[in-house]
């Protein structure tokens, strides 16, 4: 472990999710009963530490989203914790809850949807802030509110603009200064550019990067490649089906993966250092079950390369296998 | 080198910043809807005419002129005399005054009850959704007609006057809209600005003023066209069958049910045509407005 890896390691958590679950009710028949449960997310820890980014990875449907809605409380989480500087915020109500959403700000997936059509983009960068303090406003409110939007690179002239006059990108960046608005600790980036284009993409992750340093911020960063997360994340998480398959630091990641989920995503990522090596990819069969009604035993099992008969029955629980690096498989049990 | 056209600087920095708000883009389109126009204009014409008529004109309507009874159209009385000695023109305003006035009343008041019971269902969902919804559809299968006519032959007499009418429709006709309300917050809920307005520490009265109602409120404008237009109707077609304001007082319906006269029908078209045209022309103005603010919110221009 190197000296900064070390020191990060010492630094308290900033956010610590324990066994999170998140099932949505279905509902059916004549007197709209609980039929059944959609297990969105099943059973999810990780921890992030002060001024990290953890890279949250998995295919669309996997539950991502749903579990940076459930930390932010936007949906109540059926069961678990959720531990933010220590407190845990998963029973939260009124205002503590309000206090609490000070702290953690969300940058969401969908850059058309999440602005509200009928507002100028003055009033919904500074609506955060006239949410929390009554007390600025006039001047003051619209000068701190232009000074976010240079910041995050839009023209002084946005303020006046709706949103649909800006293009995907923009509007991303518009996002991103509401998100900054109450000064966060915490932003859960939910796949922030994968509606964008590619020449776009890498701007607005370097502005995310830049926004990290100079705001002191502690990142969830969700997306659904490897190779997004891979400029942005000091640790991954990879995602399936509402679990966590592994975690550990990117390098750990990439060098050896152990989950054999992993080693198929990363199987899967084009690498300019190994050009030449022969690699083989990893092409998984079959597609993902329906969480409404998930494979029992490991999760992935139906899949897997390497599924042994232990698997259809035995559910494996996340192992710290090697220092720092998590893994959910019965192979190193 | 090349010459540059000398452009006045003051010029580009006085234009105003070209953006429009989506209301703006919307008022823009339906100016520029002819049929739409006309239909507004006429509208408007027809309730400052009818409700400054006590103002424009001195004919006392109720009084009953046995000398002056079914006179056809003259320069003295445009559209002559109905069977009392009754300018019908002057009727036709004062009715218009009463049907304008229901419709309008009736409307307001099931937008305000069905957009606050449709908006709290939806947006909470749930308990509070179910019971709700419930007891809309209990509002919704109430028979509307029988229920009229039964409260207001026990009211009649008792309390005088359209508000007994006005009330019962309103009373009876919200469920509709809070449906509609709930439909469209229900999907509106999706879009993932309500979870920031929510996330950024909105409280939920908040979010559902200031992010769900607006971006609700196109389909709630044009559900009221459509229910004033409605609500004329439903007020002429009662007062026709005897069922709703009182008969002394002019409305366009009750002076449409001087038809069942067989001598009236056959003989005196002045005393019933004029009521049923302007009824016809009003409900299609409130149709063809309709229709102009539904396309002039197409969705689509601001997304
Ligand atoms: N409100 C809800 N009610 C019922 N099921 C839901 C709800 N929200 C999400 N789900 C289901 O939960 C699962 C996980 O959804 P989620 O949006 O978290 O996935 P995701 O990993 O973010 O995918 P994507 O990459 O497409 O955004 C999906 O199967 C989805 O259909
Ligand atoms: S537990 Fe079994 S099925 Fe699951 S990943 Fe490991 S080897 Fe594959
Ligand atoms: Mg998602």
């Amino acid at each position: 472990m190197s000296i900064t890896e070390l020191n990060k390691a010492q630094t308290e958590k900033l956010l610590e999710v324990n066994d999170l679950k998140m099932h949505f009710p279905v509902k059916g028949g004549f007197f709209k009963r609980t039929i059944g449960a959609v297990k969105a997310v099943d059973g999810v820890s990780f921890d992030i530490k002060k001024g990290e980014t953890l890279g949250l990875v998995g295919e669309s449907g996997c539950g991502k989203s749903t579990t940076g809605r459930s930390i932010l409380r936007l949906l109540d989480p059926t069961d678990g914790e959720v531990l933010f500087n220590g407190e845990d915020i998963t029973k939260l109500t009124g205002k503590r809850l309000r206090d609490i959403r000070q702290d953690i700000q969300m940058v969401f997936q969908d850059p058309y949807a999440s602005l509200n059509p009928m507002q100028m983009v003055g009033d919904i960068v500074s609506e955060p802030i006239k949410n929390y303090h009554k007390n600025r406003k006039g001047e003051e409110l619209k000068a701190e509110v232009m000074d976010l939007l240079t910041r995050v690179g839009l023209p002084e002239d946005a303020y006046y603009k709706y949103a649909h006059e800006f293009s995907g990108g923009q509007r991303q960046r518009i996002g991103i200064a509401r998100a900054l608005a109450l000064k966060p600790k915490l932003i859960i980036a939910d796949e922030p550019v994968s509606a964008l284009d590619v020449s776009v993409q890498s701007q607005v992750l370097n502005l995310l990067n830049e926004l990290q340093d100079e705001f002191d911020l502690t990142y969830l960063f969700i997306a659904h490649d490897l190779s997004v997360v891979k400029h942005m994340s000091d640790r991954i998480g990879v995602m399936y089906l509402g679990n966590i398959m592994e975690v550990a630091n990117k390098s750990s990641i990439y060098a050896e993966p152990l989950h054999p989920y992993t080693q198929a995503l990363i199987s899967a990522v084009p690498d300019a250092s190994k050009i030449g090596q022969k690699r083989e990819r990893i092409v998984l069969e079959g597609d993902v079950p329906s969480p409404e009604n998930p494979p029992s035993g490991c999760p992935f099992h139906t899949r897997c390369p390497k599924a042994m008969d232990e698997c259809s029955k035995t559910k494996p629980q996340l192992k710290e296998v090697k220092p720092g690096q998590h893994v959910a498989c019965l192979l190193y049990e | 080198m090349e010459v540059v056209p000398n452009k006045d600087p003051q010029l580009k920095t006085t234009k105003p910043p070209k953006s429009m708000s989506p209301w703006a883009m919307a008022r823009r389109k339906f100016m520029k809807n002819k049929l739409a126009m006309i239909s507004l204009v006429y509208l408007i014409i027809l309730a400052i005419l009818s409700f400054l008529a006590p103002y424009i004109t001195t004919v006392d309507i109720s009084r009953v002129n046995i000398g002056q009874m079914k006179l056809p159209p003259s320069s003295e009385h445009w559209f002559g005399t109905d069977t009392s000695g009754r300018d019908v023109f002057v009727r036709l305003l004062y009715g218009g005054r009463v049907s304008l006035f229901v419709g309008i009343s009736c409307t307001m008041i099931i937008l305000f009850l069905g957009v606050i019971v449709g908006a709290i269902a939806g947006f909470f969902g749930g308990i509070v959704d179910s019971m709700l919804m419930r007891f809309t559809d209990f509002v919704l299968n109430f028979p509307f007609l029988v229920f009229v006519i039964v409260l207001n032959a026990i009211l009649f007499g008792k309390v005088g006057g359209v508000g007994v009418l006005i009330g019962v429709i309103s009373l009876l006709g919200w469920g509709g809209v809070a449906r509609l309300v709930r439909s469209k917050i229900l999907s509106e809920k999706e879009n993932e600005y309500v979870l920031a307005a929510t996330s950024i520490g909105g409280r939920p009265n908040k979010v559902i003023m200031k992010h769900l109602l607006p971006n609700v409120l196109t389909t709630v404008i044009v559900q009221a066209t459509i229910l004033f237009a409605n609500m004329i109707v439903a007020e002429s077609a009662l007062s026709y069958l005897g069922f709703g304001v009182p008969q002394e007082v002019p409305s366009w319906g009750n002076m449409l049910s001087a038809s069942q006269q067989p001598e009236v029908l056959q003989d005196m078209p002045w005393i019933w045509v004029p009521p049923a045209i302007i009824l016809v022309f009003t409900i299609l103005a409130i149709n063809f407005i309709g229709e102009g603010v539904k396309d002039a919110f197409n969705p689509k221009s601001f997304r």
